[in-house]
């Protein structure tokens, strides 16, 4: 039975900071906007993580905005 | 690029028993989606965007929210 | 010859069927019969009008550390919770190097908001490994303890520092496997994980270091064992949520495991939360998968005091703006009587009775005890004020050591939950006992379940809410000898009054170590609990029965 799609999301790899991460989610976008976009759908990461700009190999990190 | 703008923020009851702040961002494609800012987080926002009521916080950049997190 | 037969009240036997005048008899720790039950007994309980059911399952609690000098788990247990599942949330007191217990004192602190007596004087820490935790709590015990091994102390025991730091290394999966292997064979009922805790220096903890592979292996581990997998996910974010439960579905496929993410919460502010996810699980039990969403039965509170600013105010900028200044400064501002008096008017022509009035005053603080459960409407009455110069006032007469709370503030609408509650997919749980201590109650869901939604809802049968919290939690948790009145089933009893059981006021109490506050409930409407068979509280007092098991 098929899931309804839902908003796509990426895990970062060991070490990925958010550059690498956006250029891989994001290939053939500029690298700051990419990385522009990737917070801007991730808050929950970019708001309030310490230390700032932590990724977690846990982290859900969506690659687009929300769904519908 | 556009940016995502919060048009929306009330006062939520955190699951510490502290009160959080819930942001809605509307995305440049028109989608819309809730962002959950803990009490130091928020108050931080209020205060960075001059915010004398939950409504000031409407029109602000996502950027301000990175910026004072 | 029983040990002890249960007499004459309306058996709810936790499977769900209907409910029927009969009797219970015990034999040996297990019960012997049920229904019509000739022959004698060394006790008998008079269960006239009461009804007899197995005993609650609380399936996600922090009562780790308090189960070291507190067997009872109090006062879970005079709630009619007769098994309990702590090291929730990734954290559990072993496996667990001495060098590494400081560390760990301080996530436990940041999630229990437990005092340092608690961590220093109150027990001998004896042990390093899960069997000797699981040794060190197994003689003391009144309440059965089904405990789950945390994640992130797995880590922590096998990468050390490095654990809050980097990915691990295969080798050290591997190492992480063969612990979890070790926990699960000295007792471990599952594996706990999560996505959101911080430590006391808000660095987030061992376990969301993690690489999804690192997870995947020790659900592999799980697997085996046919284990549980529990994880808190981010909270009011649903497409976090629903990434989470993606997440899970797949673990929970590969490695034929059941799992569980609690909390799961109702609020209007995002409606649309709760029922997405609730959809988002279905589809996945429709593809086999077991991703059990727990949801509490009680409401979420907010509480605060002037000593530090709170988003309570949002709506208040002058509000907000004084409360944010130094200690000195905000003292000054709110003895000015000018600014005061501008505070005030800022409630507009009520005094603030609508937003404040229903603020209670909490104690466990420099509050006088005669308010404490008193609402500030009242409070401001008595004094001949208004409720926004009653909080300033009082709050400096008591070097703004008073806290308010605002009841009921998320998670509240009860004909919202209530149908979420019934629904078969939704797991009752994540009460989180033993957690929160100096910032809310969390004992009584389950008496709230039957005020709230049986009672006054009505939207549980009360055979329906009774198997919610004992047979249908067993099988979720696969602990095969609870939940149910069956023969040669453990003999864990609660006899409560249906009309009347419910959670007592919120109300502070000194008896943690070294004098600590915490917020407790008690229980009302339950007569009696027996565990394993021996009656372990009974009208209002525990008694010196330990007779509670760890119990897979």
């Amino acid at each position: 039975m098929p899931l309804t799609r839902q908003r796509r999301f990426v895990t970062p790899g060991p070490d990925e900071t958010v550059e690498e991460l956006a250029l891989r989610a994001l290939p053939g976008e500029p690298l700051e906007a990419a990385v522009d976009r990737i917070k801007s759908w991730n808050l929950h990461i970019f708001a309030m993580r310490k230390p700032a700009g932590l990724l977690l190999g846990s982290d859900v990190v969506f690659v687009e905005p929300p769904v519908g | 690029m556009d940016d995502a703008v919060i048009v929306g923020a009330e006062i939520v009851a955190g699951h510490d028993g502290s009160a959080e702040l819930l942001v809605r961002l509307r995305h440049p494609d028109g989608s819309e989606g809730p962002v959950v800012l803990d009490e130091e987080t928020g108050l931080k926002l209020m205060e960075a965007c001059a915010a004398g009521s939950l409504d000031d916080l409407k029109g602000q950049s996502w950027r301000r929210i990175v910026e004072t997190g | 010859m029983f040990d002890v037969i249960v007499k004459g009240g309306l058996v709810v036997d936790g499977t769900g069927a209907p409910a029927f005048t009969g009797d219970v008899a015990v034999k040996d720790g297990r019960i012997a019969a049920v229904g019509k039950v000739e022959g004698e007994a060394r006790q008998v309980v008079d269960a006239a009008g009461r009804v007899v059911a197995p005993g609650f399952i609380d399936p996600h609690t922090h009562f780790d550390v308090q189960l070291l000098w507190d067997g009872a788990a109090r006062p879970a247990l005079e709630h009619g919770v007769t098994t309990i599942v702590p090291g929730n949330c990734s954290l559990s007191l072993a496996p667990l190097k001495a060098a590494d217990r400081r560390r760990v004192v301080g996530m436990f602190q940041q999630i229990e908001e437990m005092p340092p007596e608690a961590f220093t004087t109150a027990f001998e820490w004896s042990w390093e490994d899960f069997a000797g935790y699981v040794a060190a709590i197994r003689k003391g015990l009144s309440i059965n303890v089904a405990p789950l091994v945390g994640h992130s102390v797995i880590r922590l025991w096998v990468m050390g520092n490095a654990s809050q730091e980097r990915a691990a290394t295969p080798d050290e999966i591997a190492a992480m496997q063969d612990l979890l292997r070790e926990c699960l064979d000295a007792g471990a009922v599952g594996l706990s994980t999560s996505f959101v805790d911080v430590d006391e220096n808000g660095r987030p903890v061992p376990s969301r270091f993690a690489q999804f592979e690192e997870l995947d292996a020790l659900c592999a581990v799980l697997g085996e064992y046919g284990r549980m997998l529990q994880c808190v996910p981010e909270f009011y974010a649903t497409d976090i949520t629903i990434a989470r439960i993606d997440q899970l579905a797949e673990l929970s496929l590969k490695h034929n495991i059941p799992t569980t993410f609690s909390p799961l919460f109702d609020t209007a502010a995002v409606p649309d939360n709760a029922p997405r996810a609730i959809a988002r699980v279905e589809e996945h039990f429709a593809r086999g998968a077991r991703v059990w969403p727990q949801m509490q039965t009680r409401p979420i509170d907010i509480s605060f005091s002037l000593l530090r600013p709170s988003l309570f105010f949002a709506r208040l900028p002058r509000w907000v703006r004084i409360l944010r200044q130094p200690l000195d400064e905000r003292l000054a501002a709110l003895r000015d009587p000018e600014t005061a008096d501008k505070m005030v008017a800022d409630l507009g022509p009520d005094g603030g009775e609508q937003m404040m009035g229903r603020l209670v005053v909490r104690g466990g603080d420099a509050a006088p005890s005669e308010l404490v459960g008193k609402t500030l409407s009242e409070i401001a009455a008595a004094r001949g004020e208004v409720p926004a110069r009653a909080l300033i006032n009082l709050s400096l007469e008591h070097g703004l050591d008073v806290a308010f709370l605002s009841a009921s503030q998320g998670h509240q609408l009860t004909d919202r939950i209530g149908p979420m509650l019934a629904h078969p997919l939704v797991h009752i749980g994540a009460s989180d006992g033993g957690a929160h201590l100096a910032s809310f109650a969390t004992y009584g869901d389950t008496g709230y379940l039957f005020s709230e939604f049986v009672r006054k809802g009505r939207y549980l049968s009360l055979e329906k809410a009774v198997a919610k919290v004992t047979s249908e939690t067993a099988d979720i948790w696969g602990l095969k000898d609870r939940g149910r009145l069956a023969e040669g089933l453990a003999a864990d009893i609660v006899v409560f009054d249906a009309d009347n059981i419910d959670r007592g006021a919120e109300l502070p109490s000194f008896d943690m170590p070294g004098d600590g506050m915490r917020y407790v409930r008690a229980a009302r409407g339950v007569d009696t609990v027996l565990v394993n068979g021996e009656v372990a509280y009974s009208s209002g007092a525990y008694t010196q029965s330990r007779s509670g098991v760890i119990c897979a």
